[in-house]
Order: C-alpha cells, then structure tokens, then sequence
C-alpha cells in the first residue's frame, strides 16, 4: 500500500519516517458524526469533503468509524437510512499523534485499513490519517530536506568574485511541480543583470531543456549555472541511467518519452540538438550506468564568441 | 494586433492581464501542444496557442519570451498556471475555439 521497505529503503528516509509523528501528516479538523446520524447524512458529509471515512462519536469521545465501503454496503443492503450506532465498525485501532511515521506505515501494512482515527494523549479524537497522507506528508518533508540542502550548498560554494553568480539546483525525476523553476530563476537573474532578450532567450532555452532532460530521462541530477561578465555556463550533471548512443540522442526527432511524458507536452526528440542549437558552445559526456554531464555556454558579449 | 483584437478574434475570456495588455503589438503566432517544439521557435514576444492546459505552457512561454499563452477548446486552465501566469507577468487567454479555428482566426488578422 505504502511503498517503502524498512529493508531496503534509503537511510534518510528511514531517518524521515522515525523523525516525522502522525501529527505532522494527519489531516485535522475531521468532520465526525454521531451514532445517531443516518448513514445517508454520513453519504453526504463524505461527498462534500471528499473523505472515505467517518469517525463516530458519543459525547465526544470516539466509539466507531464509518466507511465509504460501510455507506456501499447500505446502499446495497437498503439501510441507508438507518443510525451509524447500528452499522459502524467499533474494532477499532487509533495511533497516537506522538508516533513516528513509521508505526503508521506498519499499521496499514498490519490492519489492511484504509484510514486510522489519531487521537492525543486525552484520548480526544485530533484527526485522521490515511496511506494518502502519509505518502504526501513524505514528499512534502522530502522536498523541503532537498530546498534546505539547496541553500546549503548554495551557501556552502567558495565565494565567488563580485559580478559573478554561481547558483546550483537540485532537480528530481518526474518532479513536474517545480519543473522549469531552476532555468526561471536563470532568466530572472539575466534580466536583472540587463543581459540582452535575445540572449536571455537563448540562456534560459538551453537551460530549461537541460532541466526537462533531468526531469523526464534522469534519475534526478543537479543544473548548475555560473555567470559573468561575459558568459553564461549552464551544467546538467545526472546520476544516470546515461545514454547508450549520443549520436542517436544529438539527432533531431529521436526520442525516448513515453506517452506520458508527450501528454505533458515534452519528447519530440528535440532537446538535445536544441541545446546545442542555441548554446555557443556545447558538450557532452555520458556513460551508462553512471550518469550524463552536459555543459552548454552562451557568450553574452559581442568578440568573446570563439 | 493588440490583446484586445486577440480577445475579439477568439472569442476569449482574459484569464490574467499582463501589465502590457494595452501596449503590445503582437506580431507573429505559434499553435503547438508539443512545448519542446515551442522551444525551437526564434520569433520573439510570440503569442502562444495551445490547449494544453498545465504550468510547463506558462515556463516555455517564459523561456522563449512570449507575450501571452492562448488556451483553446475551451479547457480551463490548471490553478497553478493561472498562479504563473500571475508570477512571470505572462497574459493567458481562454477560447472556446478549437485549436485550428483559433489559429486561422488569428492568422487571418496578422496577416492582414
């Protein structure tokens, strides 16, 4: 349900799912119902919050659950109209909202639920949590780790001489929420440095190529832009997987997407000799199995072209 | 052409107004769904036809210094492409007309 195995999983994301407590990634603010409710309202407080699950309580405390396969079952059986008291699931097994992540994660692999009740230390019912949250909650903290080590390296790099910039982005694979960001940020820079449109165009074009590649074809990698006076240099480092035949991946039209990455509106096997097109200098180096670098340079001053 | 011809033309609603709305000319169009080929184009301040409806329409609009993104058969563009717009100062328009209706519409007046 969750895919992540204790086994085989990477050490941080262990260190992720001990440090994180199912407060952080439960949603609060639960909409409940009394055992007296009948299921039929139950039916629409789900539709209207677009939730699975209900937790009954009595007098505040919590005694039962009712879920969306309760509501079916109802409907099919004829007692939609009947109290959730009579139907609810009282088996029931709450976390605690001190608990690592990771008791959550064994608690869906153990129970086979779709969702827990998360209660305090009162016993008062705070939230609930489901395998969704619990695989979102993790991406998010995985995305703020990674924006936090960007600013460190950022901060970390040798001081770089005054009219200079040196700015390094981590960019993950299928992460199609920040796709672009990187070479945005590079056109912003250019623009305020009053580097020429023409040229800015040509800058961020290589770039933002370079960042779908890592995007769509890598197993994630890094863009590195350093600027000056009188040039920008883009660099695309990757993990893997590299590239079997270059020649083939520098020719016009060929291409590795799939369908899902078309329906996005990328793989038309252009990229790569679109950056070569618009870069001044151009270069790439790639072995299978380790990884791809690509170096494409923009001279912004007329006379420092070769 | 200005923005407002463009709205005209296509019958479109203005999604997000750059601060150039009423000042652009707009010369020249691209129609395309396949923004890797958007990035091939050498026109500068394109107007942008398209119909499809994600953020990467707004980035390579961006990229390529577009003036503004047309989105056509009528598709309502995601939040977070209206929310870029907003961010990169990009107009987005939305037209009820298909792509190749949008496009000769628009054609027929640039051309003019």
């Amino acid at each position: 349900m969750i895919p992540i195995d204790p086994n085989a999983s990477p050490s941080a994301l262990l260190e992720l799912i001990y440090r994180l407590k199912v407060k952080d990634i439960m949603t609060s603010g639960v909409k409940t119902a009394e055992p007296s409710t009948q299921l039929r309202e139950i039916q629409r407080i789900m539709r209207e919050n677009k939730v699975s699950g209900v937790p009954i309580l009595d007098e505040g405390r919590l005694v039962g659950m009712i879920s969306v396969d309760d509501i079916i079952r109802a409907l099919d059986q004829g007692y939609i109209d009947s109290p959730a008291g009579v139907h609810m699931s009282r088996q029931l097994v709450a976390l605690e909202d001190d608990m690592p992540v990771s008791f959550a994660i064994s608690s869906f692999e153990k129970y086979r639920y779709g969702r827990f009740p998360v209660i305090n230390k009162q016993r008062t019912l705070v939230g609930i949590v489901t395998s969704r949250d619990v695989t979102s909650g993790l991406l998010l903290e995985m995305n703020r780790t990674l924006e936090e080590m960007e600013r460190t390296l950022n901060a970390q790099s040798a001081p770089v001489p005054v009219g200079q910039v040196k700015r390094v982005f981590i960019v993950q694979q299928f992460d199609y929420e920040n796709a672009g960001r990187a070479s945005t940020e590079l056109k912003k820079i250019l623009n305020d440095r009053g580097v020429e449109r023409p040229l800015q165009r040509r800058a961020a074009v290589a770039s933002y190529e370079l960042e779908m590649n890592l995007v769509n074809h890598s197993l994630g990698g890094r863009l590195i832009f350093h600027i000056d006076e009188e040039r920008v240099v883009i660099e695309a480092i990757d993990k893997g997987p590299g590239i079997p035949d270059l020649e083939k991946a520098m020719t016009e039209g060929f291409s590795t997407a799939n369908d899902w990455i078309r329906s996005l509106g990328f793989g038309a096997g252009m990229g790569l000799p679109n950056t070569k097109r618009v870069a001044d200098e151009f270069d790439i180096q790639s072995t299978v199995g380790k990884g791809t670098q690509v170096k494409a340079v923009i001279f912004l001053k007329a006379g420092t072209a070769p | 052409m200005t923005f407002d011809q463009v709205l005209e033309a296509v019958s479109g609603q203005a999604v997000h107004r750059s601060s150039r709305w009423g000042n652009l000319d707009i010369r020249h169009a691209v129609t395309c769904d396949l923004m890797s080929d958007v990035l091939v184009t050498d026109h500068d301040e394109i107007l942008l036809i398209t119909s499809l409806p994600s953020d990467q329409v707004a980035r390579t609009a961006d990229m390529v210094g577009a003036c503004g993104v047309v989105l056509v058969n009528g598709k309502p563009p995601q939040p977070s492409l209206v929310e870029l717009c907003g961010e990169l100062d990009l107009t987005l328009i939305r037209s009820p007309l298909g792509s190749f209706e949008a496009s000769w519409k628009l054609g027929e007046r640039l051309l003019r």
